[in-house]
């Protein structure tokens, strides 16, 4: 990988680029899926390539190619400086990079067991055991689990002398029941919605899981959903489970905070930002309750390495303290905009795509509450569970998000199951209405893996670590 | 490679095949994007990659590997994944390989030279056509431009070989002044053929007009939606109801013979019109036949992959996904039909009511009563006694996509070719709408 990456980073400077990086990865993945008492599919999959980027009279050129010949490596190190010099002559305001030690290193993810050491026959036998679990209620209408491993192996290397070995490991896995009837349809799932959970460790992190224990519970779950009474309508206090809190987290703070959105580079697809620069250190983001994190140190998110993809050490910034807003995810460019450095957020989705600004490990850090106390202190309200819809708008202020199950709390107790809840809100007003967020004994690292950001498309595995958290006065209605 | 070189790398792998059946697919792309803020171009990138799919089946099993790689070697290493996976796999429900069908033609395809040999240098010069255009008014452009060529090519055992190479040019532009935005989108199979400077007109006249926006009370509005939100009400309706495995699931709204939308509509799949990105075959290699999905209001069919067709004893419409897959079968060449009214006199007929350019961030809330949740975003504007009065603030809607359609007064008789969120071209009019809900 050294070779390579040292005869792209010549051809680069041969060809005028004042700077250059260029990343070498080499991705496996196996996905395994068991649907209905049937292995739908394993698949195994290998990539490989690099991707190239470079400055040339002052603009940004990137170019990725899958075919590592040395003549192949060289002409897409030249073929990016030719797509930064076209850009270079219709662009005004030359590149800016915040000054960062060119660091060398080795990192791997730590695991207790490596995923790809334990057997296709091992794995697919857990997916049929948990299957065999849901298969028991004819309600249920699709049984569907997975498993996904990902071994990342990432070489970087700059012109400015860095030289960084990555080897990233991820583990994921969970389980849906679908339950239908003639006028309803209503899914479960565990240990999170959208196909799995999945965190930067090793096998023993399917096996805490524990699908094939949990699989009977969570079908049942659905099947109740059917014939549950729909959620209530109105203003009332509404608890968050720790994997809504965790998403909720995702789209109204880790992406507002997000620097590139702020300066307007994502402004014609993901959108911009409410955080603006004047806002940083004296904004009221939430209550006193809420401080939030990002955290690339923080095991076994899957935001977790040692350097991000310009070469940046992985470290903790706080973005939300106490309520105000106080930081941004940054990049080398963005933060010399803003007079700052970069806290080392730059990842793309492998070798294809240029880095950009991307979540970590965005946190909801503990509080001292419970989720016992905190239902135990609502006159009413409804504790909600496992994320079913949402949507944000592209400054990320107006919310609406959809649960899979809620349950009805009157006077102090959970009482009965409601189904189609939905809850909406303004993104300061609603932190600004947590009252209580649960301690270290219910925080839990969860993993977003369908993150989409950038043109083109690029999806990002990213971690949120959150606990259970109550807001005040919030909007509900049923979906539906 | 060319086409034919795909075809004979997979026709050498086929001839190696010790026993058993096998499917390879393979995909070369070149992949160009030159995105753009403030009136810069910021991100300039390409992408050269060759995509290796093995479908193995043998002894009733069958295994799937994938490889990304030009290496030589990247084909040997898909089939070994593929056998690996293989043998772990259930000896049940195996779905066969189609056989090739008399008559099935490698085209028509969406293509163009001029995509397939765009430089650098030519998108900047485009780009710059919509900055220019965005710093004379004083507002400042942003988007993307793209241009992508891709060559497939599938090769099975049972004697199928299909092969089509595809280009899709791209321009996606967002205009912002001091207190709002504008948006226009363009798409083609041919670079040249985007209009950029109509584009850049419509972008920043859009962008001039939303300035400055009031809010209105949410509540239930007569609308016109403009084909950008179209786009997204049957990109939903595709995703949640069209597909074959849906019905046979019962998650979808779809039942056959009922109307369920108003007389206007009739919705279609057709892979060969050359208005929606012409592609021969699907990722099983069977010809795509155009389906009829909704008929003058009425569900008339859904789209077929060969499993959900032998579950239903019919033949595949040739809307396959790769195989074996857990979701099912899609339509990914959407149009509605037009109808007769010109797009600006729907506006007239409306006596209050909004004009919506564009939604954003749409999700299903529930997919069986196609609910759907999202922002309008850059240009919605309040229509009063037949004309556009004023800028209006962004509204969240919640809405039933087919009690919407239910609710169509007008189709217009102009459409445009878009891509959704899914990036699948969908041909769309304007709609007017006698009932939309906006909830916040």
């Amino acid at each position: 990988m050294r070779d390579l990456s040292q005869r792209a980073l010549d051809a680069a400077s041969a060809a005028g680029a004042s700077y250059a990086d260029c990343r070498v990865i080499n991705r496996t993945v196996q996905r395994l899926t068991v649907k209905n008492g049937v292995v739908a599919s394993v698949e195994l999959f290998e990539d490989e390539g690099i991707g190239i980027r470079v400055i040339a009279g002052g603009a940004w050129g990137f170019a990725g190619v899958d075919d590592l010949s040395a003549e192949s490596v060289e002409e897409t190190a030249r073929h990016a400086v030719r797509i930064a010099n076209a850009s270079s002559r219709v662009n005004r305001t030359p590149v800016h990079l915040a000054p960062a030690p060119a660091l060398v290193g080795e990192y791997r993810t730590p695991v207790g067991r490596d995923p790809f050491e334990v057997s296709l026959d091992d794995k697919v036998g857990l997916l049929m055991r948990t299957d065999e679990a849901m298969s028991h209620l004819p309600q249920i209408r699709v049984r569907e689990c997975s498993l996904e491993f990902v071994r990342e192996q990432r070489h970087f290397a700059s012109s400015e002398g860095a030289a960084l070995d990555q080897t990233i490991i991820e583990s994921g896995g969970g389980l849906d029941a679908t339950a239908t009837s003639d006028d309803e349809v209503q899914t479960r799932s565990f240990p999170n919605s959208f196909g799995r959970h999945q965190v930067c460790s090793g096998w023993e992190a399917i096996e805490a899981f524990d699908l094939p224990g949990n699989a009977g519970r969570i079908a049942e779950e659905a099947v109740a959903l059917l014939t549950a009474a729909q959620c209530p309508a109105g203003r009332m206090t509404v608890i968050l489970d720790a994997t809504q809190a965790a998403l909720q987290v995702h789209e109204s703070c880790g992406h507002p905070t997000e620097l590139d959105r702020v300066l307007g580079h994502e402004a014609a697809y993901a959108g911009t930002s409410f955080l603006t620069p004047d806002l940083l250190g004296t904004f009221r983001y939430g209550s006193e309750h809420v401080t939030m994190t990002a955290d690339s140190t923080r095991a076994p998110g899957l935001g977790t390495f040692g350097w991000d993809d310009e070469g940046v050490a992985a470290q903790r910034s706080v973005l939300v303290d106490q309520g105000i807003f106080t930081g941004y995810l940054s990049s080398r460019e963005t933060a010399a905009a803003i007079g700052q450095v970069s806290n080392g957020t730059m990842r793309a989705d492998g070798w294809a795509r240029l880095p950009i600004i991307r979540m970590t490990n965005i946190n909801l850090e503990p509080g001292t509450s419970s989720l016992e106390e905190m239902i135990a202190t609502t006159e009413h309200g409804v504790y909600l569970e496992t994320n079913r819809s949402w949507s944000i708008d592209d400054r990320r202020l107006n919310f609406q998000f959809g649960t899979q199950n809620g349950w009805e709390i009157v006077d102090g107790k959970r009482t009965r199951l409601v189904r189609n809840p939905i809850y909406s809100g303004q993104t300061p007003e609603f932190w600004g209405s947590c009252d209580a967020v649960a301690g270290p004994a219910e925080w839990h690292m969860f993993g977003v893996v369908n993150c989409g950001k950038g043109q083109p498309p690029q999806s990002m595995h990213v971690g949120h670590g959150a606990a259970p958290c109550r807001f005040r006065n919030v909007r509900v209605e049923p979906a539906g | 490679m060319s086409a034919d070189e795909l075809l004979a790398l997979g026709d050498g792998a086929i001839a190696a095949l010790a026993h058993g059946e096998a499917e390879v697919i393979i995909a070369d792309t070149r992949s160009e994007l030159t995105r753009f803020a403030g009136n810069e171009i910021h991100q300039s990138v390409a992408e050269r990659s060759r995509h290796i799919r093995v479908r193995l089946i043998d002894g009733g099993r069958t295994g799937v590997g994938e490889v990304r790689g030009h290496d030589d070697r990247a084909i040997a290493l898909a089939f070994a994944a593929a056998e690996d996976s293989r043998r772990v796999t259930s000896t049940s429900d195996v779905s066969p390989l189609p056989a090739p069908t008399p008559g099935d033609r490698d085209d028509p395809v969406a293509f163009a030279e001029a995509t397939a040999a765009a430089t650098p240098q030519e998108r900047a010069e485009l780009v710059s056509i919509i900055t220019e255009a965005a710093a004379a008014h004083r507002v400042n452009a942003y988007g993307a431009l793209s241009a992508t060529t891709t060559t497939t090519a599938i090769i099975t055992s049972a004697g199928l070989r299909r092969s089509a190479t595809s280009t899709q040019a791209s321009l996606v532009s967002v205009a912002r002044g001091d207190d709002g935005g504008g948006y226009a989108s363009r798409h083609s199979a041919d670079i040249d053929a985007l209009d950029v400077a109509d584009l850049a007109a419509e972008v920043v006249d859009t962008c001039e007009r939303n300035q400055g926006a009031t809010a209105v009370d949410p509540g239930d509005y007569e609308v016109v939606l403009s084909p950008y939100a179209v786009t997204d009400l049957l990109e939903h309706l595709a995703w949640v109801g069209f597909s074959a495995l849906a019905v046979q699931e019962h998650r979808s709204f779809m039942r056959i013979g009922e109307q369920l939308m108003s007389g206007s509509i009739t919705i279609r799949d057709d892979a060969r019109t050359p208005d929606v990105f012409p592609f021969p075959f699907d990722d099983e290699g069977v010809s795509t036949q155009p389906v009829t999905l909704i008929d003058r209001g009425v569900c008339r069919a859904v789209v077929y992959d060969t499993p959900t067709a032998l579950q239903d004893g019919v033949t595949s419409t040739g809307h396959s996904m790769p195989q074996p897959n857990t979701w099912g079968p899609l339509p990914r060449h959407v149009a509605m039909d037009a109808g007769d009214t010109p797009w600006h006199e729907m506006i007239s007929s409306v006596s209050r009511g909004l004009y919506i350019t564009r939604f954003w961030y749409v999700r299903d809330v529930h997919p069986l009563r196609t609910v759907i949740t999202g922002m309008t975003r850059e240009g919605t504007f309040l229509i009063e006694n037949g004309s556009i009065t004023r800028p209006v603030k962004d509204l969240r809607f919640t809405q039933s996509i087919i009690e919407a359609l239910a609710g169509v007064v007008q189709v217009s008789r102009e459409r445009r070719l878009e891509l959704g969120e899914g990036e699948s071209g969908v041909l769309s009019p304007w709609l007017h709408i006698g009932r939309f809900s906006f909830t916040s």
